[in-house]
């Protein structure tokens, strides 16, 4: 057996590394601090431009008082329906109410914002979107930053964004379906329930699993010892698509 | 950080850095050099800049430093007492060399427990022939009892397929079903029909494009999929017809008008959204039958929306196969399509990973008519566990794509029936392709997982040299097609990754045995565009894939790829193997 061979050929794809470490302590209890939630899930105002399916790094702005049922998603990069049925799936802000309620934590930011991850332009994320979220979020006087991926990409858009508020000061955890993504991409901190793409923050409409989640992220952010550290969560949900 | 003496082999013509603060007197050896491998990260920090007069390692290794110098300061000959001689090496030209035959190295002992033990560390075709009853004095050494038989890759043809591709030169809409004279006629009340197939399906439309009419609106291109069907035999083996210079275009919006799409979609004016010529798309000259589907409100980026679509289209084309089956025309050409063996060459796999997330991201596998649906399971019913084809029942339309993600990336239906990769393996009198593994991509990071470990057994258990992976889209199923370029890499077996990754599709995971792959982009800036079949497995992606496959087996150097994406690299393989160039398409995109 004979094989023809050719010399000087050079592999054409990069392989990743994980970039440099970026972790800021948190130095408060969870009840007395100020949570925001962002997402690179695609979820925004039903009155508001939707996102571009195929790569978009602009953002939305979501005030915290706006009620769930006047958001939606557009995203291009896994199975809608989950989201379809209750927003909460990604983006848990009728939980974040309930907790502020019950004072797990100490309160809310006027707003936050949202973006389309898919497929994110990695220098305009890291460079423009990113650093901009992370200051208006600072200026409001936020301590922890909880975020959802969504698809492959939304995972790396998600985990440039909360490395942005990481260096500006802000404590951050992914919460992540696809964990190696966010591990690779160099995530803060990272919190892996078992549940699909399109329904990262757990099952639609299962109130307990999706406080679980949040609830166990939170304390993560603070008792995750070091950078990009991993906490498997023991929440398990299987899409039947 | 200083640099092993393993590292520092690899990078004896890139420039010596100082990794820590030195002192005169200091005779530089690996421990005092920083690690090449992270100078871009470096220098796009501000941390270090390059000059021009800077040393290379293989310059300063073993000089004495005749000055004190600051960390991440390069080196050059002012501070040295000496510099060392290296010859100038030419660029690599390209030197096509044909590998020794492969050495046969084996041994035979009796071991402690009175067995025969026969240890071979590589081996084609063993034939063992070993006597009825031979008895061994326990712990003599005995001489080898081996005889080999080599096998010299000799073609043996398992099953034959004859593709008859049918002279098609016109199509129209008209009131009754029928070819005639190379012309099709779709009767246009079979819409109806076709739309009550599915509850989702709410309506859908046919109509007949020309190649000169191509400048003409359309809603996003869902799936182009060929007219073929079976006179003899099951998919893979006997008799195919294939239309030839037509084929069928799905388009779908849902009732609101929001196009059926994912990652993008290529709704515009039809000459500019295709990239015509290319596997998945029709051909620069193809008639093009635009069926246009509309579905149900808010069902397009759920599973069983598309698939209404697909599945009424499928209506449509069977009412043509049966029409296709009966028409006596002329016959452009007879394909022979072979699925054989070549026992002593190297055993090789193809595995296309294909979507399995729900929503568009599904295939069905193996229908009844090639590329049809009926009678075909779905990817993602199946548990996207990884199926075995034969090289044949792929080329027979064994997959009909329910077409995922972006339009660029996404392997269409007729993109299978016409794979280079598969072609191209099959065709190759070096290698011996034992199948095609299809493996989907599950939406769950476990399950990802655990179907990757099911390849990896497979893939074991064929026993393979080689094998070359794809995956069609980027992002999430880039974690699956690591993990499968991880499972064949941790048993050994050469591989060969092949992806869109470009600029937008950058891997969000990597691992240590992706050192060899090829990139299918053809958009100036990298990006998933809105061009249907535009960045998809192509003839020259194919042939380099197969190249890089060759020389891992055969232990020939794939250099490592450079830390972004370049065109320029491609271009230097496509220059190395005699092909084109690959011209990437300015479409404006920048998201």
């Amino acid at each position: 057996m004979k094989l023809t061979t050719l010399e000087g050929m050079q592999s054409e794809i990069f392989v990743p590394v994980t970039p440099k470490p970026v972790f800021t302590e948190l130095k408060k209890p969870i009840n007395e601090c100020k949570v925001a939630f962002i997402t690179a899930g695609g979820i925004h105002k039903k009155s508001q431009t939707p996102f571009n399916t195929s790569g978009d790094f602009s953002y939305r702005t979501i005030e915290f008082d706006t009620p769930s049922s006047e958001l939606m998603v557009t995203h291009g990069g896994f199975d809608n329906s989950d989201i379809n049925k209750d927003i909460n799936a990604m983006f848990p802000i009728d939980r974040l109410h309930e907790l502020l309620e019950e004072g797990f934590i100490g309160s809310l930011p006027k707003e936050t914002y949202t973006f389309m991850g898919g497929g994110g332009n990695v220098e305009k994320f890291s460079n423009e979107t990113g650093p901009e979220i992370a200051k208006k979020l600072a200026a409001q006087g936020v301590d922890i930053v909880v975020c959802t991926g969504g698809c492959g990409t939304c995972h790396r858009s998600a985990t440039i964004i909360t490395r942005c508020c990481e260096a500006e000061g802000m404590s951050c955890v992914v919460i992540a379906a696809l964990p190696p993504i966010a591990r690779q991409q160099g995530a803060p901190r990272i919190t892996a329930p078992h549940v699909p793409i399109g329904s990262n923050a757990g099952a639609p409409n299962n109130i307990p699993m999706q406080t679980a989640i949040l609830k166990e992220s939170l304390e993560w952010v603070r008792d995750c010892p070091s950078y990009n550290g991993l906490k498997v969560l023991p929440y398990e949900y299987r899409h039947n698509v | 950080m200083s640099i092993t003496q393993e590292t520092l082999k690899h990078h004896l013509k890139d420039p010596a850095i100082f990794c820590c603060r030195r002192e005169k007197g200091t005779v530089i050896g690996a421990a005092d050099l920083e690690d090449p491998g992270l100078f871009e990260d470096m220098i796009d920090a501000g941390l270090l800049t390059l000059s021009e007069n800077a040393l290379t390692i293989e310059q300063v290794l073993g000089s004495t430093l005749l000055t004190d110098v600051e960390a991440l300061t390069p080196i050059t000959k002012v501070v040295l007492d000496k510099v060392n001689q290296v010859e100038t090496v030419p660029v690599p030209t390209a030197t096509v060399k044909e590998e020794k035959e492969r050495t046969m190295t084996s041994s035979t002992y009796v071991g402690g427990t009175d067995m025969i033990h026969v240890s071979i560390d590589k081996l084609e075709g063993l034939s063992l022939d070993i006597p009825v009853g031979v008895a061994l004095a326990g712990g003599v050494q005995v001489p080898p009892t081996v005889a080999v038989q080599e096998n010299k890759g000799e073609k043996h043809v398992i099953r034959k397929l004859i593709k008859k591709h049918i002279k098609i030169v016109d199509a129209e809409i008209g009131n009754t079903t029928s070819i005639k004279d190379g012309k099709i006629t779709i009767d246009e009340n079979i819409v109806k029909k076709a739309a009550e197939e599915d509850p989702l399906c709410v309506s859908l439309k046919l109509d007949v494009i020309r190649p000169e009419e191509r400048h003409i609106y359309t809603e996003t291109i869902m799936d182009v999929c060929p007219i073929a069907t079976k006179i003899e035999g099951e998919l893979g083996e006997g008799i195919t017809k294939v239309a030839d210079g037509v084929v069928f275009m799905l388009t779908g919006v849902d009732e609101d008008g929001v196009q059926v799409h994912e990652f993008g979609s290529s709704e515009g004016f039809l000459d500019e959204k295709m990239y015509f010529g290319h596997p998945g798309c029709a051909d620069e000259n193809d008639i093009i039958i635009r069926c246009h589907a509309v579905i149900k409100r808010l069902s397009g980026m759920t599973r069983p929306g598309p698939f209404a679509a697909h599945k009424c289209q499928d209506y449509i084309i069977q009412a043509i196969r049966d029409e296709l089956k009966k028409y006596d025309g002329e016959v452009l050409r007879e394909e022979v399509c072979e699925d054989v063996r070549r026992k002593g060459n190297p055993r090789v796999v193809l595995v296309k990973e294909i979507m399995g997330q729900g929503a568009m991201h599904d295939n069905v596998l193996c229908p009844m008519e090639p590329c049809g649906v009926q009678g075909g399971q779905k990817n993602v019913d199946c548990g996207n566990v990884p199926i075995i084809l034969t090289p044949n029942q792929v080329r027979d339309g064994s997959i009909h794509a329910l077409t995922c993600i972006g339009p660029a990336t996404k392997e269409m239906t007729r993109h299978y029936i016409r794979e280079p990769l598969v072609e191209g393996l099959a065709m190759d009198e070096e290698l011996d392709l034992i199948g095609v593994v299809c493996i989907g991509s599950p939406q769950v990071n476990d399950e990802k997982l655990w179907v990757s470990e099911r390849l990896g057994s497979l893939l074991e258990g064929l026993d393979i040299d080689g094998c070359i992976i794809t995956t069609e889209g980027f992002g999430n199923n880039h974690i699956d097609f690591i993990q499968h370029i991880g499972q064949a890499g941790k048993r050994g077996i050469p591989v060969v990754g092949v992806s869109f990754c470009a600029y937008q599709g950058q891997l969000v995971v990597g691992n240590e045995y992706a050192t060899a792959m090829v990139e299918e982009n053809m958009d100036m800036g990298g990006f998933e565009n809105n061009v249907a079949g535009c960045s998809c497995v192509t003839k020259e992606v194919a042939v380099r894939a197969i190249q890089m496959l060759k020389n891992k087996m055969a232990g020939v150097e794939v250099l490592p790829a450079p830390k972004k994406w370049s065109n320029d690299v491609i271009n230097s393989n496509n220059k190395l193997m005699g092909l084109p160039e690959t011209e990437l398409l300015d479409n404006g995109t920048l998201h």
